[in-house]
């Protein structure tokens, strides 16, 4: 068999003497540590409480008995839960991310840039807004982008229908574009942010 | 893509038959300042984009602007001479660090092991990722440049090869927007026509002493055998030796920049001055800057280096010794001064000034002795500490010392109202003059 390990005995040791401690409400002699410990000799008992001494564990009065120290509480014995158990409220709080972390999804590909037409209000994306735009999506029909149709830049919805691709606009006082060239999209715009104070 | 040479006229036998001992990616961004300038405004695109404004020179140029002719350091009136169409835009230093930080982060999906060598280049180690991108080393080169473009809306130009010192021949080998993969048993190709000085690392002086021993291409001098090199060259040449013949010497560097060996500030301003206090005024602040970035990185200089560039491009410098070692501008003003009046001399217009902090050794209180005013000594470690304080939170130089006053009464450049950089005025809501979003802005109008 193997010999237990030096931290083992001496966590049994704890966990032994802070049982009597619970049961007896007084603290062991150190007659009776020998028999807690299995300990035949006063001397070994002596060097087994020095080391529980140091470790903060028991202390002395001045007499020479013993006070317990961190046994009164059993929790914080153990050692490796010392640590304390987790709150519930940081468990929660685990699952929470900022709002970078909602509005931003790769964020390496992202980029700002402030609305200065009206074209796409009824999208609610009004002028001075800021919109976030990534460039790493590809782009969907149905997806708000930022494109350029024959040399000039615009944002409005896509729609794709096999062949054919239109932008929309979200404004009835904007006609829908076809590409007649050449069409670039810069990005997709997966956010609008508007701060009011 | 192998250069334009055929096996047969070529110099014979490779310098190695192991194709892939480690695999070592060097990328560099192509015009990187203008590139991001034309990531941001799309309209300039295509257009010759110049940036620098600020500084009355050319700091960076869009290949359409070199093909015109356009190179940099070039003055602006020279290049409104050669390129009339060019637009000319003041730095904006944010976005193109921005726009550095998104580069190293792609390189970093790749492969952990990315050395950030310059703000537009970096070495990256691929060794081993074949099977994890499924494909060879050439295509997950072509991934990247790819990601980069996509995302970030600049091209960069990659070379990848068997050592640092070959992956940057490959990178320059096909600009801008290359990709150049030299194994093993292609490295000869590659440095038959190439001048030994171009070789990273060789410069004008050891160039021309191989030249005397007649070695012209860097294909001559990796042939050359070991007792040669070690006969006259010295232990970094050697090791560029070894890289050329393919064996990886200098690794990739991961960990970020912890320590330096000198740390220097300087900076131009026009018009040029002949005014003693003003051009002493631009010496102090640079003083202070040096010593903020010294206290930053927690070293202290034992030797102080002052220079001031005439309107003539002449550089006057004087070094002096610090002792005990400081980083704090109290203690440094005095050598800095006596430094000063040797080199001033009136009726010269001085165009810049710099200083350079040199022989840093760790600030940990070693260096003093028992003659030191200790006492006082931590009375300025406190006030610095202080001072560094009012800096993070209101911005740089909120409080500094008198003698740089004069910088803050003067424009640093004639004209620099109009040469801030659009991200610096147009602010969204929240945003201010010291603090913006970490996000680089599109300038589209929709």
């Amino acid at each position: 068999m193997k010999k237990p390990h030096a931290d083992d005995k001496l966590r049994t040791r704890i966990t032994d003497m802070s049982a009597f401690f619970h049961n007896n409400g007084r603290m062991p002699s150190f007659s009776e540590l020998g028999e807690i410990f299995h300990l035949r000799s006063k001397s070994s008992v002596h060097k087994a409480v020095g080391k529980l001494e140091t470790l903060g564990v028991i202390s002395k009065d001045n007499r020479g008995r013993l006070i317990p120290g961190s046994i009164k509480s059993t929790v914080k014995l153990l050692g490796t839960v010392e640590a304390g158990f987790p709150s519930p409220a940081e468990e929660e709080l685990a699952d929470t991310i900022s709002l970078d972390d909602m509005l931003i999804k790769n964020r390496e590909a992202t980029f700002l840039l402030k609305v200065s037409g009206d074209s796409m209000s009824g999208a609610g994306i009004l002028p001075g807004d800021m919109v976030i735009v990534d460039k790493g999506q590809t782009p969907k029909s149905g997806d708000i982008v930022i494109a350029e149709v024959d040399g000039q830049w615009t944002m409005k919805y896509l729609r794709k229908r096999g062949e054919a691709v239109t932008l929309i606009p979200a404004n009835p006082n904007y006609k829908p574009i076809k590409p007649k060239i050449d069409l670039k999209i810069a990005g997709v715009v997966t956010a609008v942010v508007r701060k009011l104070k | 893509m192998t250069p334009e040479t055929t096996h047969e006229t070529t110099g014979g036998q490779p310098l190695t038959i192991r194709s892939w001992p480690q695999a070592i990616l060097h990328i560099d961004a192509d015009a990187f300042f203008a590139s991001c300038e034309q990531a941001i405004h799309p309209e300039l695109k295509g257009r010759p984009v110049i940036t620098g404004k600020e500084r009355g020179i050319v700091a960076a140029a869009s290949y359409e602007a070199k093909a015109r002719g356009v190179k940099r350091g070039m003055r602006l009136f020279e290049v409104r001479q050669v390129c009339r169409d060019a637009v000319i835009l003041p730095s904006d230093y944010e976005t193109y660090s921005l726009f550095s930080i998104r580069m190293f982060e792609i390189l970093r999906r790749f492969s952990p092991e990315v050395e950030e060598y310059s703000i537009d280049e970096a070495f990256v180690d691929l060794t081993g990722l074949r099977r994890t991108f499924h494909g060879s080393y050439g295509s997950i080169a072509d991934k990247i440049r790819r990601t980069i473009e996509r995302e970030l809306g600049i091209t960069a130009s990659v070379g990848v090869s068997l050592s640092k010192v070959l992956a940057k021949i490959g990178s320059k080998h096909n600009k801008p927007n290359g990709t150049t993969i030299i194994p093993g048993r292609d490295i000869h190709l590659y440095l038959e026509r190439l001048a030994v000085g171009s070789v990273w690392g060789i410069g004008a002086n050891t160039a021309a002493l191989l030249n005397k021993h007649g070695i012209y291409t860097a294909l001559q001098f990796a042939r050359k055998d070991e007792a040669f090199i070690k006969r006259y060259l010295s232990k970094p040449y050697q090791a560029i030796w070894r890289e050329l013949n393919g064996r990886s010497v200098f690794g990739v560097i991961t960990e970020t920049k912890s320590t330096y060996q000198s740390i220097s500030k300087a900076k131009t301003f026009t018009p040029p001055s002949a005014d003693e206090a003003f051009v002493f005024s631009q010496v102090s602040k640079n003083l202070e800057n040096a010593c903020i970035k010294a206290r930053r990185y927690k070293l202290a200089a034992t030797r102080l280096i002052v220079f001031i560039r005439g309107q003539d491009y002449r550089n006057y410098g004087v070094e002096l010794r610090i002792a005990p070692p400081s980083a704090h501008p109290y203690y440094l003003i005095e050598p800095l001064t006596e430094g000063f009046k040797k080199l001033y001399k009136t009726n010269i217009l001085y165009r810049q000034t710099g200083v350079v902090l040199s022989g840093l050794v760790p600030d940990d209180g070693s260096g003093y002795t028992l003659f030191d005013d200790m006492v006082k000594i931590q009375k300025m470690v406190k006030i610095y500490e202080a001072l560094d304080t009012l800096s993070a939170k209101y911005g740089k130089h909120t409080v500094h010392h008198g003698t740089s006053l004069l910088t803050k009464q003067q424009l640093q450049h004639e004209g620099d109202r109009q040469d801030i950089p659009v991200r610096k005025t147009a602010l969204f809501k929240g945003e201010n003059r010291r603090q913006r979003l970490g996000l680089p802005v599109l300038n589209i109008k929709v």
